[in-house]
């Protein structure tokens, strides 16, 4: 059957337009737009990303930043307290040091005048027992006769005793 | 004037005559399959070429379906985007000499029911069974006949419209072509076998009838749809 149809008629056409409308919509749907708009909504995910990325590593930066400014802060107070505690405690044993070799030089002192003392009295009983005999020897002399030891020993000490307390 | 050649003839149910109208439209098909793969097989990140153009396209329509719709409705986009093609494609094809899809009546109906049924269906799935019935009544129940002409007289203004305007530009192609001929014979007494005067003028005219027309309905059908289907599915 060859030749044309109406020019205004409704016919067997209507069908297959509604099926090419149907085939082009399925190539339009899955072959233009479903790509493309995953393309598309790829790229916007991969750029939010890159935005959100660099936003965080700003917010960490700064956050770092802090962070280090309030570490050297600490550390300068720190430095400042440990010299502070050094100072402190060297002057406290220098005091401490001093203290002991002042108790030394003390102990040595009156350690001396003890023995100045001993040595004092063991001169002064030597001397007295020198002087004695030879009082003894020199009076037993002059009288050319025998005194009776004991008493004029006990009689020279205390002249000799006296002699001492002068 | 006569109607679309059929080109071959289906032998079943006594004969389905297959138009040039549906053979035009496979190739419309075809040169948009073969397009679309081109451009859509291997997708860029940075888009380059005619891929920007594909991507302009897409987030056109999905900008104005989100205009004219409103939200939520970015589901009818593709179906937009087809519509759009078919058309604009349909009636550019004359350009090639071959009859304008949109030139058949057959063509413009078949997608003015689509949008009938669209419109019809999404207020219902929209409104409820009950409620779509009760709009026929608003705002007075007189008005109940005037509601369901409007509704019905849609999809015939449609299809007219488009198809009035692509084959009234058809019409006068022809027209002109054949009055510069006859004048040609006039002026030459038909000693000239060329019908000269049928350079320049047809070409120019036929930026507006065959061009502008052609992607200026294209756009109207599309926005009475999205208007159409837009303001049924409103909750």
């Amino acid at each position: 059957m060859e030749g044309n149809t109406n020019f205004v008629s409704i016919d067997w056409t209507l069908l297959f337009q509604w099926g090419n409308l149907l085939i082009l919509y399925l190539i339009v749907k899955h072959f233009l737009f479903s790509p493309i708009q995953k393309m598309i909504a790829q790229r916007q995910n991969e750029v939010k990303a890159i935005y959100d990325d660099a936003e965080k590593a700003q917010q960490d930066a700064m956050q770092m930043k802090e962070e280090y400014t309030r570490h050297l802060e600490n550390a300068k107070d720190e430095a400042n307290e440990i010299l502070k505690n050094a100072n402190k405690k060297a002057v406290l044993r220098s005091e401490e040091i001093i203290r002991e070799a002042q108790e030394k030089a003390q102990n040595i002192v009156s350690r001396a005048d003890v023995q100045i003392e001993m040595e004092k009295r063991r001169a002064f009983e030597e001397v007295k027992k020198d002087i004695s005999d030879i009082a003894l020897l020199a009076a037993s002399k002059v009288v050319e006769r025998e005194l009776s030891s004991e008493e004029h020993q006990k009689l020279i000490g205390e002249f000799i005793d006296h002699v001492g307390d002068c | 004037m006569e109607g679309p050649k059929i080109i071959f003839t289906i032998p079943l149910l006594g004969g389905i005559p297959v138009t040039e109208t549906v053979v035009n439209s496979w190739f419309i098909i075809l040169a948009v399959f073969i397009a679309c793969r081109l451009i859509t097989r291997r997708l860029q990140k940075v888009p380059s070429g005619v891929q920007v153009l594909a991507e302009k396209y897409v987030t056109m329509v999905c900008k104005l379906v989100d205009d004219t719709m409103g939200k939520n409705k970015q589901r009818y986009a593709p179906y937009i985007g087809t519509v759009f093609l078919f058309s604009a494609l349909g009636s550019l094809i004359s350009l090639l000499g071959c009859r304008a899809v949109t030139a058949d009546l057959n063509t413009t109906l078949s997608w003015a029911l689509v949008t009938f049924v669209m419109t019809q269906w999404g207020g219902i799935r929209t409104k409820g069974l009950l409620s779509w019935l009760k709009g026929f009544l608003d705002p007075v129940p007189v008005m109940l006949p005037m509601n369901i002409m409007s509704e019905l007289v849609n999809p015939i203004s449609l299809s007219f419209r488009h198809f009035g305007n692509i084959s009234a530009g058809m019409v006068i192609t022809m027209l002109i072509y054949s009055g510069l001929a006859a004048l040609t014979n006039i002026v030459f007494q038909g000693l000239l076998p060329v019908p000269i005067f049928q350079l320049g003028l047809p070409a120019i005219l036929s930026i507006y009838f065959d061009v502008f027309s052609g992607v200026l309905q294209a756009f109207i059908f599309c926005m009475l749809t999205m208007v159409f289907v837009g303001m049924a599915t409103d909750p």
